[in-house]
């Protein structure tokens, strides 16, 4: 991995169109820059209109920016040569309804190429994975919303990608599918490869990026690691089981919160009074449960990032 | 559409007035291959008129240009995949023509097969306008469009001639003289008189309308790709 340029590289990407009764020009994207690193799991996140879908057409040269630069794979947005290796799947998906979900990913992958037993090899296997081997002999027209989900899913991996970009990937899933969409997810990370999601399911998105990007008014607002963007400075929390006494209300002099919940005590201190408060715990004969630095949710975050761009 | 058409000629057929051989012959041949003509602008149509904005409105086109599949690909493939459709079609109507002439006059007309063709060229250049105008606006405006482009086509060398090369003068003469030759002439692929009453079409006839069809359908099938590549999908 070391030496790899980077997947995905956006440098101030400005899109605008002209709409309205007077065509005035409104800019959809007006300053987004990203960087996704190769083998990693990136979420794009932002409100309805933030302009995430219009930098996902960007990626893949089915729109131009008005401004900025970016490459894919090492090549210019919309190269050819680096859309042989990037797999896509749209959001709501649409496909030829009178095909068969074998007819249809063999066509898919006639688009890259692919030789005829290896068509059939894929096609056996991703229909395998997403969990459309029983329904592959009936016409795409006949599915479910769920049932085209997956077979978005399984067109965008036909050609083995490098690179997958997802829109919106767990819309139409049930719970069930959702947990096995993680999985292959996470297995497409395991065996190398680089996801770049676009994603409204923020619990899904805290579960198994690396890095994510918020944007917000057509502006990249936050962008890093997610662990760290997540991690609260300098306070950790202490699990420990909660009985009055003594050695309980010491904790509570030291503690910059404690939350009861039944039999167990939630204590917020400084990182660094993370030992006392073990050792006060311990003196006072309370049950050491767990120890964990300082964490919020994405959904904070997320909403913290919007407000603040938003004034 | 081909059901139709045979449909048409068999109820056409009672209704054709009882001609002495020599003429009704002739007759068969100029009004199938006529009608033949007229099926064959409609169908051009029909087929190719939605072809990339129906792909861009009901979001299928997202997992075809997503892949490595240029433009140029994408409106060549539908242009092509459309001919192949015309071709079928009329292929069979040039054989429910020959089978309606034999059972009629029992004569083996294959000079029929000339005349379709000659519809399958014309129809080549209508779809090809039809793709264009599929690749940047509405079905309906496409729709107007082409129908305008047809009768323009078909009125070329004699109204249009006549208003915008020999009764045009000074500062207009200047400005239709280059319009003029910029429009097709589609009456040239008419050619249900020469098969008809007239001797037939000579190869090098023929060779030349092919030339002319593919020239103009390369144009318009050329600008095509020109605007579709730079549209925002």
């Amino acid at each position: 991995m070391e030496g790899r340029s980077a997947a995905i590289e956006l440098e101030s990407i400005r899109k605008t169109y002209r709409s309205g009764s007077r065509r005035r020009r409104r800019a959809a994207v007006e300053d987004v820059s990203l960087t996704v690193e190769p083998s990693q799991i990136f979420g794009l996140l932002g409100p309805n209109g933030a302009g995430k879908t219009t930098t996902l057409k960007v990626l893949l040269g089915l729109i131009r920016p008005d401004g900025g630069q970016g490459r894919v794979l090492g090549g210019p947005l919309g190269d050819r040569k680096a859309r042989m290796k990037l797999g896509f799947l749209p959001e709501q998906p649409y496909f030829y309804g009178f095909l068969t979900a074998e007819k249809a990913l063999d066509l898919y992958g006639r688009f890259f190429g692919l030789g005829t037993d290896e068509r059939k090899k894929r096609s056996e296997e991703l229909l395998d994975l997403v969990g459309l081997a029983r329904g592959s002999h009936l016409a795409l027209d006949r599915y479910s919303k769920g049932m085209l989900q997956r077979f978005g899913i399984a067109q965008a991996l036909v050609n083995d990608p490098e690179l997958v970009i997802l829109d919106e990937p767990s819309s139409g899933l049930d719970p069930v599918g959702q947990k096995e969409l993680r999985d292959i997810l996470l297995g497409l990370k395991a065996d190398g490869k680089t996801l770049f999601l676009s994603s409204h399911q923020l619990s899904e998105v805290e579960q198994i990026c690396d890095t994510v990007c918020i944007v917000s008014g057509g502006r990249t607002v936050r962008e890093g690691a997610l662990s760290g963007m997540l991690a609260v400075a300098g306070y950790s929390t202490v699990t420990v089981s909660a009985r009055e006494g003594p050695g309980f209300d010491a904790l509570k002099k030291v503690a910059q919160n404690i939350d009861i919940d039944g039999d167990r005590a939630v204590v917020t201190v400084p990182t660094d009074r993370v030992y006392e408060v073990i050792d006060l715990a311990r003196g006072a004969g309370l049950e050491l449960i767990s120890v964990t630095p300082g964490h919020r949710s994405l959904e904070d975050l997320f909403i913290e990032a919007v407000k603040e761009d938003r004034g | 559409m081909v059901l139709l058409f045979a449909l048409a000629l068999v109820a056409l057929s009672p209704l054709l007035p009882s001609f002495d051989l020599g003429l009704r012959l002739p007759f068969l041949k100029d009004i199938s291959i006529s009608l033949t003509s007229l099926f064959g602008a409609v169908l051009a149509l029909v087929l190719a008129i939605g072809q990339v904005n129906g792909e861009v409105d009901r979001r299928t086109i997202y997992n075809i240009l997503s892949k490595p599949v240029s433009r140029l690909q994408f409106i060549l493939g539908k242009y092509l995949g459309v001919l192949a459709t015309l071709f079928m079609i009329l292929l069979v109507m040039a054989l429910e023509i020959i089978v309606l002439i034999y059972i009629r006059v029992k004569v083996f007309a294959p000079s029929i097969f000339l005349g379709v063709f000659a519809v399958f060229l014309e129809a080549a250049v209508i779809a090809a306008f039809c793709i264009l105008f599929s690749s940047f606006t509405t079905v309906p405006l496409g729709v107007f469009a082409t129908i305008f482009f047809y009768l323009l086509c078909h009125v070329k060398t004699g109204y249009l001639h006549q208003k915008m090369v020999t009764g045009a003068h000074g500062a207009w003469r200047v400005l239709a003289w280059p319009v003029y030759y910029l429009i097709p002439n589609l009456e040239d692929f008419n050619v249900s008189l020469q098969l008809g009453y007239g001797g037939g079409v000579s190869t090098a006839f023929i060779l030349k309308l092919v030339g002319y069809s593919v020239l103009w359908s390369a144009i318009l099938v050329g600008i095509a790709v020109l605007v579709f590549s730079r549209r925002d999908l």
